[in-house]
């Protein structure tokens, strides 16, 4: 299965980097995951804010569809949320950005290790996976809901 | 050191504020250890070096500590001694802490404490961080002779003759796990556990009524109340504390051990991940 060209950029680049590199590349992501956040005067088709018990904290997934059936998300993670979860939201935000819903539902998560590393990947970090699977259900929450309308 | 001298062992508690007069000490090591494993790497107490509970104290291969020549590997590479001490602290309340300051302890390194409140405490009282990553000279820590495996470590067979002989066993999670209606900690996903409840006999004390909101530890006074005026237990009590895989436990044992002054407290590192799948474990659910 192929990623989507952004993604797939960002695993190319970061399965090749020696793993200090790596670390230190996922810790620049997390440090921009409050850049994925909802801006002032931003408005959403669907806002879906939750903590649940997959995750540590609150975890706000703000998604836009554009004309095109292009999705777009932003994300607001409570203090809580673990450094790798912060990278991810960043990379995904980035990575599947203007995805249709339908390439959006065929991303498949197999690429986490290859981006986070075997080292990193493991008991206590599995939250890692959390955001992708929210990005795709508030997805289909948006679509179920233009099927009804 | 301690904000309260009545704990037995007051001396293993140190404050924020000690830290940050004390860390530029040589013959101090500020140890941080967590459970989110790239936190360090985003901003950690200066001088502090990172020790993580897989990495560098478990076994890769097998379920188990690393043996005494990593150990003594890992206390040399960051400038180690038998004589230094070495000061742990860490996210979720100390959780990660404590289990690396227990595994110092398996190893016989006797110079440990906690920094009161850990890690959220330092950031919510305005003190620095930095991202600097400390390069101590190497030291030749000796390798220890023993693991103290018999003395505060406890396996399955060890448990299961507890709970045959109805001898105290603590177990620290949450009252849903210790019940059996769920088979993993609130806010985290299923980390493969077969069978829900408890080992037979086992009483529930969660790890978090020992600490105040801010991840200090309850008072000594508070701490008897719970552990000794509502448990039951007594310093003397041949004691055994487990939760899913030994982080939490080790953070009660380090409460009976040192605040409390129980001399014989061992934790169960296997806990309920082993436990809940072991063919023929007894289960008790309530």
């Amino acid at each position: 299965m192929s990623y989507p060209k952004k993604l797939a950029e960002i695993i190319s680049l970061m399965e090749g980097l020696p793993e200090m590199e790596r670390r230190e590349t996922l810790v620049s992501y997390a440090d921009q995951a409050r850049k994925q956040e909802p801006r002032e005067g931003e408005a959403f088709d669907l806002e879906d804010i939750r903590k649940d018990e997959e995750c540590t904290d609150s975890v706000g997934v703000f998604l836009k569809v554009d004309e095109a059936g292009g999705c777009h998300f932003r994300i607001k993670l409570g203090p809580q949320v673990q450094t790798l979860t912060r990278a991810m939201t960043t990379i995904l935000c980035k990575g599947l950005n203007g995805l249709t819903l339908e390439e959006l539902q065929a991303v498949p998560q197999d690429f986490v290790p290859k981006i986070v590393g075997a080292e990193l990947v493991r008991i206590r970090s599995h939250t890692v996976y959390y955001i992708l699977t929210r990005m795709k259900s508030a997805a289909m929450v948006w679509k179920k809901r233009q099927v009804r309308e | 050191m301690s904000s309260d001298s009545n704990y037995v062992h007051p001396e293993v508690l140190v404050s924020t504020e000690w830290v940050a007069e004390h860390y530029k000490d040589p013959s101090i090591r500020i140890i941080e250890s967590n459970e989110d494993i790239l936190l360090y790497d985003t901003g950690h107490v200066p001088g502090a070096v990172h020790i993580d509970w897989r990495r560098d104290l478990q076994d890769q291969l097998v379920r188990d500590y690393i043996q005494p020549s990593d150990f003594a590997a890992l206390c040399s590479r960051h400038g180690i001694t038998p004589e230094t001490t070495c000061v742990f602290y860490g996210d979720k309340s100390n959780w990660w802490s404590c289990y690396a300051l227990w595994v110092f302890r398996l190893f016989g390194h006797t110079k440990v404490k906690i920094m009161d409140g850990g890690r959220d405490l330092w950031i919510s009282q305005g003190r620095p961080l930095t991202r600097e990553v400390p390069n101590f000279s190497t030291s030749n820590y000796p390798v220890p002779t023993k693991r103290l495996d018999q003395e505060i470590r406890a396996f399955f067979e060890d448990t299961l003759k507890h709970s045959q002989q109805k001898l105290p066993l603590v177990d620290v999670r949450s009252p849903g796990e210790f019940s059996g209606e769920v088979t993993h900690m609130p806010d985290y996903p299923q980390e493969g556990v077969l069978r829900g409840g408890h080992v037979p006999g086992a009483r529930g004390v969660p790890w978090k009524r020992a600490v105040n909101e801010d991840a200090t530890f309850k008072s000594a006074a508070e701490l008897r109340k719970i552990y000794q005026e509502e448990l039951g237990l007594k310093p003397s009590d041949n004691v055994i504390a487990y939760c899913r895989i030994g982080e939490r436990s080790s953070h009660t044992w380090f409460v009976l051990t040192y605040l409390l002054g129980f001399s014989n407290v061992r934790n169960y590192d296997g806990s309920w991940t082993e436990w809940g799948n072991r063919v023929g474990a007894p289960i008790e659910r309530t």
